[in-house]
This record gives C-alpha cells, sequence and structure tokens, in this order.
C-alpha cells in the first residue's frame, strides 16, 4: 500500500485536472499553479450545518431542506459544482423533487454545445495536441488565465512522439489583456499575435474560414486586422502537420459568440479536406464538463441554462467555487456546499458537504471530455458527501410523503 | 427461498434441449437440481407450456462510453420526437426521449422487457474505459461488460515496429484487460484510426502504416495470437478495414487469414460484405461472405443488421467516419482524435427503403444470416444504434423467422435494390432453437461466461418466459415473465423490480515486468499517471450498485 505522501492528486481546482500534484507538494504548499495552491489551502474545519443561519445538526438541517423542497412547486437544482458522483446524486434529487437543474458554468457550456448541436465539430485530445501539433492557433484567449500550466504539461514539454516540441508555432488570434509570455518558446522565440478585440473576432475569425476555404476576399482590413496576416494564418495551418485550433468559450461572451466557436470548428472541418488539424475547447471548471456529461447519459439531454425568476427553491451546491452564490433575489437557498462557504446573504439552510479531491475521493472529466481521473482526499475529513447528504434529504422527502 | 417454475417448455442449445416440458428450481439466484421433497417451495410460477430460454445476451451494443454520449449530446432532434400525447408502453425515465442512444436507465429497462439480461459494450477506447463503466454502472437490470481497443495506440504500434517479442504483445493485452476491466479485446480498422492522425485517408490490410511501417494484417496477427496465448475466452474482435466501402468483402475475405487460422470475430459484417457490380458500383457480396464463414471455422461474425429510420452511427473508426459525415442526416457529425490511444467519429443516419444503397445494405445483412450455416458462429446485432438501435430486435427476429412477412418487406424496397439480391431465393426460416442458439447459447460461449445463456443446474438465473405466438415479433416483444438472479423482474413486458446487474471481466495473469516500460511511454508522452489510467474493483463499485465477476478463463 502506499502511503499517504506518495500518492499523486489530481487537482480538480481547473479543466485540465493536473495529476502530478505530489502530497509533499500539499503538505508544504508549493505549486507552480495559483489555482491549485488556492484549493488545497482551503480548509473544511469547523463547518457546521446551520438553518436560518443557526448552528444545526445535520438531521435537523436535512429535515429543513425536505422541508423546503417539498413546499417549493418549481424547485431548481443550481451551481452543481461537484464531481460525476455529486452530479448523479444531484439528478436523483432533481427526479425526486421535479427539479430543473444547471450549473454554474451553464451559459458557457451552452455556447458550445449550440455547436455541437447544429453541427458538431472536429477535436483533439490533451495527448495528441502534446504529441504531434506543430502549429498552436489560440483563438481569443491565452488559455493560461484558465489552465495556468497548459503550456508546462501540453506545450512546452522534454518530449513528443511526432513533433520537436521546442519548434511549434505559437499564434495568438485576438481577445482581451491576454498574458501571451507563457507562449515564447524555451529558446526565447517570441509568438505570433494577430491582436484584435473580443468583440471583433466575429468578423476576423469569419475571414479566415473564408481564407481558409479559398473563398476569395476583397477587403484588405477586416476589424483592423490586415487580410494579408489572415491569409499568412491560413496558410500556415494548411501547411501545418496538425494545427491545433484553440478556444475557451467563457473569454467569448459578446452575444451569439456560439457563431464564432462555430467558424472556428468548420475553419477546422475545411482544413481536415487536405491537410490536419483539430479543435481544442479549453477552460473548464467546477466539474462543467463532469456535471454536462453525467446529466446528459442520466437524463438523455445536456445541462440546461437557469430560468432564475420562475424557480421559488434552490439547492446551490459550490464545492469547487465557496464565494459563489445565486443571484440576488432568488430564494429560499438551500446550500449543499464548501465547509468554507462564504455568504453575503444568510441561506435558509446550509449544509457543508465534502469536496472531491479535498476532503474526500471522486472521479472528474478532464476538459477535453474523453480522460477521467480519480480524485482522491488530499486531506482527508470527516464531512458527509454531497451523496450522502441527497440521499438523506431524498429519505426525508420520502418519510414526509409516506 | 426456492422458487419453482413449472411446465416450462425449454429451449436451451447448450444442453440440446428443445421444447422440453420440464420444471426449473431457482435459489440464490442460480438454478438448482430438483430439491428434497421435504425442502420448502417460496414461490410457484404454472408455466403451462410456456417457452423458457435463457436472458438474452447482446455480445455487440454501444450503450455507454465517450461516443454514445456525444450521440446522446447531438441530437436534441429525438426530443421533438416524442409522443407526449401516447401512453407509454414501457416505463420510461424522467426524459425518455425514444433516443437511438436512450439514457442509461431507459437502456438497461429496454433491454430487459425484451428479455435479454447482459450486453457487451464493444469499442472501450481504453483510455476512455472509466467513463464507458460509469455509464454502464448506471445502467440498471442487465449485466454489463465490455471490449478494450487496441491496434491504433501508439503504445502497440511503437512496440511492433521495433518487432517486439510475442510475449511483451500479450503481457500489454492481458495489462490492458486488467486496466480496463474488459473482458476482450477490439481491433478498429486496424492501425486506419492512427494513419488518420498523419493524414491518411484509407488503409489496406496490407498497406503500410505510412509512419509505423507495420500492416495491419500484422496488427491482427500479434493481437489474435496475443488473445489465444494469454487465455481469454473471447477472440479478437475485429472491425475491418474500408468500412462501408463499396468492394471492401474482398478486404473482408483476405482479413479472415490473417489469423492464421486462430479464432477471430468479424463484427457488423453486414458493413463489410459490398461488392461494385451494377450501374451504380454497388453490391451485395453476402454469398461470398457466407461461404467463407460457413468454410472457415475460425472465423464468427456478429451480422450488425440495418433496418430503416433515423439512427446515429457511433464508431472508434475516425478515418472513415470522416468519410461518412458527406451523408450524414441531419447534417452534422464530430469526428475526434483521442490521447494517442484511438478516436471516434459519430455520424447520423437515416436509413430509407427508397433509397438504393440503404434498401441493399438491409438486404444485405439477411443475405448473411439466411447464407450463414452454423447460428453457434453468427450472432444478431443491428450494432446499436449503428444499424438500428436494439430495440428492433423483435423485428428482425421476425425477418428471421418468418419468410411471408420478410419478402413482404423486400417488396417494398428500392426496386434495383430488388433486381441485386437473391433475397427472395432464399426460403430459410430460423427456428426458436436457432433464434435461441444465436442469442443466447453461442454469445455466452463466445465471451466465456460458463454460468450464463443456458438453463443448466449451477446456471445464473438470467430467464426469460414467452408466450409462443404465429407473431415472432410481438412474442420477442414482450416476454411473459423475466427473471435476473433468480427475482422476478419483468411481468407482461414491464418492470417490477429494479435490480443493478454487475460488470463482467477476465484477467488472465501476465509478467507484472511489462509495467515499467508502460509507465516510462506514459511519463514521457502521456498527460495523466500511468496509474490513473488503471481502474479498480472499488472504483467499478463506487456508488454501491455495480460490482465486478471476473470469469477464470483458459488454462
Amino acid at each position: 500500500m502506499t502511503n499517504q505522501q506518495d500518492i499523486m492528486h489530481a487537482c480538480p481546482a481547473c479543466g485540465l485536472l493536473c495529476d502530478d500534484i505530489s502530497g509533499d507538494a500539499i503538505a508544504r504548499q508549493q505549486f507552480s499553479c495559483g489555482k491549485a495552491a488556492k484549493f488545497y489551502a482551503r480548509v473544511s474545519a469547523g463547518a457546521a450545518p446551520a438553518v436560518g443561519g443557526s448552528t444545526a445538526s445535520l438531521a435537523e438541517a436535512v429535515k429543513a431542506a425536505a422541508a423546503l423542497l417539498k413546499q417549493a412547486s418549481a424547485p431548481l437544482v443550481a451551481g452543481s459544482s461537484t464531481d460525476v458522483h455529486g452530479a448523479r446524486a444531484l439528478v436523483s434529487l432533481s427526479h425526486a423533487t421535479g427539479a430543473a437543474m444547471t450549473h454554474i458554468n451553464a451559459s458557457s457550456t451552452l455556447r458550445n454545445m449550440k455547436v455541437l448541436q447544429h453541427r458538431g465539430w472536429q477535436t483533439t485530445t490533451l495527448t495528441e495536441v502534446r504529441n504531434r501539433a506543430d502549429v498552436i492557433l489560440m483563438i481569443g484567449t491565452d488559455v493560461v488565465s484558465h489552465n495556468t500550466r497548459f503550456f508546462e504539461r501540453v506545450v512546452w514539454v522534454d518530449e513528443a512522439m511526432f513533433t520537436e516540441p521546442a519548434a511549434r508555432k505559437i499564434i495568438y488570434l485576438g481577445g482581451d489583456k491576454l498574458n501571451t509570455k507563457p507562449g515564447v518558446a524555451p529558446d526565447g522565440r517570441a509568438p505570433e499575435v494577430i491582436a484584435c478585440a473580443s468583440e471583433s473576432l466575429p468578423e476576423v475569425v469569419a475571414t479566415l474560414r473564408a481564407l481558409v476555404m479559398g473563398k476569395p476576399v476583397t477587403a484588405e482590413t477586416v476589424a483592423g486586422v490586415a487580410v494579408s496576416s489572415l491569409k499568412s494564418l491560413a496558410d500556415t495551418l494548411k501547411t501545418a502537420k496538425y494545427a491545433t485550433l484553440v478556444w475557451v468559450s467563457k473569454d467569448l461572451h459578446y452575444a451569439h459568440a456560439e457563431l464564432t466557436i462555430e467558424n472556428i470548428t468548420e475553419t477546422v472541418v475545411a482544413l481536415n479536406q487536405k491537410s490536419r488539424a483539430m479543435g481544442l475547447s479549453m477552460g473548464g471548471s467546477d466539474g462543467d464538463t463532469s456535471v454536462n456529461y453525467a446529466h446528459t447519459w442520466l437524463n438523455g439531454v445536456i445541462i440546461d441554462a437557469p430560468e432564475w425568476e420562475s424557480h421559488d427553491a434552490v439547492v446551490w451546491v459550490n464545492s469547487y467555487s465557496p464565494n459563489a452564490m445565486p443571484p440576488a433575489g432568488t430564494a429560499p437557498v438551500i446550500v449543499l456546499g464548501a465547509p468554507d462557504s462564504t455568504f453575503d446573504t444568510t441561506p435558509a439552510v446550509f449544509i457543508p458537504v465534502a469536496t472531491p479531491g479535498l476532503d474526500c475521493h471522486g472521479q472528474q472529466f478532464r476538459v477535453d471530455g474523453s480522460v477521467t481521473l480519480p480524485l482522491t482526499a488530499a486531506k482527508p475529513s470527516d464531512l458527509p458527501t454531497l451523496s450522502q447528504v441527497v440521499a438523506l434529504i431524498e429519505a426525508q422527502l420520502k418519510g414526509d410523503l409516506a | 427461498m426456492i422458487t419453482l417454475l413449472k411446465n416450462a417448455k425449454v429451449i436451451d442449445p447448450a444442453h440440446h434441449k428443445d421444447g422440453v416440458v420440464q420444471d426449473i428450481y431457482i435459489r440464490d439466484g442460480r438454478i438448482i437440481a430438483k430439491p428434497a421433497d421435504s425442502e420448502k417451495i417460496g414461490q410457484v410460477h404454472d408455466l403451462n407450456g410456456k417457452i423458457v430460454m435463457a436472458g438474452a445476451i447482446d455480445m455487440h451494443s454501444h450503450i455507454g462510453g465517450g461516443k454514445v454520449n456525444i450521440a446522446r449530446m447531438l441530437l436534441p432532434e429525438y426530443q421533438a420526437m416524442r409522443k407526449l400525447d401516447e401512453p407509454e408502453a414501457h416505463i420510461c425515465g424522467a426524459n425518455c426521449s425514444h433516443h437511438a442512444t436512450p439514457n442509461t436507465t431507459d437502456t438497461g429497462m429496454r433491454y430487459i422487457e425484451m428479455g435479454y439480461t447482459a450486453a457487451f459494450e464493444p469499442a472501450i477506447l481504453a483510455v476512455n474505459a472509466r467513463q464507458a463503466h460509469m455509464e454502464m454502472g448506471d445502467t440498471p437490470m442487465i449485466d454489463k461488460g465490455g471490449y478494450a481497443m487496441l491496434g491504433n495506440d501508439d503504445y502497440l504500434l511503437r512496440l511492433l515496429s521495433q518487432n517486439a517479442d510475442q510475449k511483451t504483445i500479450n503481457d500489454y493485452v492481458a495489462w490492458t484487460l486488467h486496466a480496463t476491466q474488459t473482458i476482450g479485446i477490439k481491433v478498429v480498422n486496424p492501425g486506419g484510426i492512427s494513419a488518420f492522425k498523419f493524414n491518411e485517408r484509407r488503409q489496406d490490410l496490407d498497406q503500410q502504416h505510412s509512419y509505423y511501417h507495420i500492416t495491419p494484417r500484422r496488427i491482427l496477427q500479434a493481437l489474435s495470437r496475443a488473445v489465444n496465448e494469454i487465455g481469454i475466452a473471447k477472440p479478437l474482435h475485429v472491425h475491418c478495414n474500408n468500412l462501408g466501402v463499396a468492394g471492401n468483402f474482398q478486404t473482408t475475405l483476405d482479413t479472415m487469414g490473417a489469423s492464421d487460422g486462430l479464432p477471430m470475430h468479424l463484427t457488423h459484417i453486414q458493413f463489410h460484405s459490398y461488392g461494385t457490380e451494377g450501374d451504380k458500383k454497388f453490391s451485395s457480396a453476402a454469398a461470398n461472405i457466407a461461404e467463407a464463414i460457413n468454410s472457415n471455422k475460425h472465423i464468427t461474425a456478429d451480422v450488425g443488421q440495418i433496418l430503416f429510420g433515423q439512427t446515429v452511427t457511433a464508431s472508434g473508426d475516425n478515418m472513415m467516419q470522416h468519410l461518412n459525415a458527406k451523408v450524414a442526416n441531419p447534417k452534422k457529425s464530430v469526428i475526434m482524435d483521442i490521447e494517442c490511444d484511438a478516436g471516434c467519429g459519430v455520424v447520423p443516419f437515416k436509413y430509407r427503403d427508397e433509397n438504393y444503397v440503404n434498401a441493399l445494405q438491409w438486404a444485405i445483412g439477411l443475405e448473411v444470416f439466411l447464407s450463414v450455416d452454423d447460428p453457434w458462429r453468427v450472432f444478431l446485432t443491428t450494432d446499436h444504434p449503428n444499424g438500428a438501435p436494439f430495440t428492433s430486435y423483435p423485428h428482425l427476429i421476425r425477418l428471421l423467422m418468418d419468410k411471408t412477412f420478410r419478402n413482404d418487406a423486400f417488396d417494398k424496397l428500392n426496386l434495383d435494390a430488388q433486381a441485386m439480391s437473391n433475397l427472395k431465393s432464399l426460403d430459410r426460416e430460423y427456428s426458436l432453437y436457432e433464434i435461441a442458439t444465436m442469442t443466447r447459447s453461442a454469445p455466452a460461449k463466445l465471451i466465456g461466461l460458463q454460468d450464463r445463456g443456458h438453463l443448466g443446474v449451477g446456471a445464473a438465473a438470467d430467464i426469460t418466459v414467452y408466450t409462443d405466438q404465429a407473431d415472432k415479433e410481438a412474442m420477442f416483444a414482450k416476454p411473459d415473465l423475466v427473471f435476473k438472479d433468480g427475482e422476478l423482474v419483468v411481468k407482461d413486458g414491464k418492470v417490477v423490480k429494479v435490480v443493478w446487474g454487475a460488470t463482467h471481466t477476465a484477467k488472465p495473469s501476465f509478467d507484472l515486468g511489462v509495467e515499467k516500460d508502460i509507465k516510462q511511454y506514459f511519463d514521457r508522452y502521456h498527460t495523466m499517471q500511468m496509474n490513473n489510467f488503471k481502474i479498480s474493483n472499488d472504483q467499478i463499485a463506487e456508488d454501491g450498485r455495480n460490482h465486478v465477476i471476473n470469469h477464470t478463463q483458459g488454462s
């Protein structure tokens, strides 16, 4: 049996799910990523259930939560910041209470899902990129604001099977306040930056797609970007052995950004007629991929976006975002979440639950969708899991109804 | 407690029983010999001569994993197809979609309602196995299991290109079975999924891979030998090169020779039985294929019958699905390269009887069924959901058992397709005994489930009771009773008790020394730790419902 210090933990602080976090690094709080440092610095001790802001027993809090849910005519399960096991429990709770279910990242998730459901896409995963990508184009994003160690773990690696990692061509196209420093090659070679504001990306990406498809483009500039530089970018993509076009849906936060994503993915489709290219959707947090996937296999449909005003009770789960709360005005709120939650408004019921990957084991999907990793309890605690608390609430509901 | 099924008309090909009326006794989930008169019988079902078979086993059905879930996501159109004003014929999950790839609850419910008690996911990407098991773990009522995909993973291709010895390959294959909690090994378009990543668009059986300089034939040799030598029951599950291409029957025939006489299973062979004759350069080669199966005793096949209607195809074969995406209906598709391990392609299809190619595909599948002599070597599948959803099995069974019904359907096909098929000259009608063979005894034997697929003493009490009817579709759509591990779970076609089933695996012994090189490969090239690639029994059972049943097979 390996001892606690030898286990490599997978870090659920973002969608990259780096699984090289040693017990030693956690003990000494030494990380190359601020998100990981913040996650592993969290403390669960001292949290207790509360009803109306007053400390209560778990049984009392469960009873209060069940009573509120029983009363509600249109409850909502929201936040849903958890892992696969938590997602299963929340789907079960939504069935038991007739609740709708959504996720804290629903709007950015749905931006991608609209594209998937309208046209489909052609995408790749991190190990393919690590071993094959010779050109990496980031559109409207620096990736590292979401996935700090993207370049460390996927791009500037020591070895790759089919390409020379240090020779990769890194290109940034558009976006706001990008941190392009991680895109500098180990030998100091600077990345190419084609600057434009996020809001100009619809035009710029549409032009890139047209150029890749060989359509005539007569304009000399599009949204301030020289068409000649886009033409040269299109040629770079076409001659790449394995071009990777990266986006982060959270960074494309203007109206109808799904159309920009579709232009990215359809550029990939066009490239794949003759050469090889793939899309890569990065970002991810709060178990968004896990919850959407589990929701899909359990219900047959993807996660939905919330309509806050049409619900009269909210079950809020914030395991990876202890500071997050539903929009003001939604009530009553039952928080089944982070023991270190901070509240501006006292929720009706608060039941601290174990955070998967910190207090308890779990399973989480990586942002690229094909890989699922086990989460291990980095700092085991006695807190009940979300599944256990939901089972108690469901039992209480059944008892009440009987 | 002992349960007695009295006056059962038993059809149990594993014991050569064809309509023998007898009593069946069940205790603790198993079939037992007639107990002493002093023992108390807790529950008696007098079947009055109703037909009794073992629970059916679907040996090839895409029920869980990445591409199946993408298929669910891809087609919200199915939600609009729900007929909310009609009473449900079955218990639906909260969001029952009647989707070709239903949610996990509905998958389990629909299977058990038809008397199926197990289904095997045939294309588990090793790196995606954890997801596949999560979905199968959430699939109630039936037993599950899967075949891990190898043959496009860079680890194996590197071994082969470096002329690694067979023992190293055997150890890697056995290690994969353990790590992925699977019971068989599958190869999809050997070498082709990898070649697509190097911008190749076709991979022929004897064509060298452009990077590794090995042939698909070499991959098939190595893997079929490994599977044989490590001693698992399930022969190598082969999705041949050139899926769906006119003229591909020659590749299929050549593939039969690639294992040097070792057992091999060719899957969804309908999609690999196409000739190039006629004006449209697309014809049936079912006769050639069936003849070759009949004479090559080391070959088994499942058909992958297509049936008309909307479905979605989900395959590991991203090379060929990338070509098929051009005929997607609705016009959308997902193509993925995955983790230097494999790939996937999800493409919706609408098979139409007025379409020449579709109509001929339908006929080709049936021609194969009716022309292969031995029901122990041909299996009833639609390659769910690729040819049609598994819920169409009762219809397919009637097509096989009822010549008039089949010929009436044939008469409605595209006329040019009718002219190119000999289906009407095939008079064969499958018997109940043959149906029981191809859906029970044969799959259990093929996969190595010694205690399933038959009704002998000691067998798991997975039992289906039917009323014999002239309309075989009605008969197989709605059994009277279904028992899962001895518990009555379906009555009159409706679920009366929810159970969760188990996951079947095979874990042959191997030299753990192989892990040293595998770990080094992970450390050098992967984006995850090797240890996280491996799935433990505890993780399969994590939410308290599923558990692993390991089968000791071979020597």
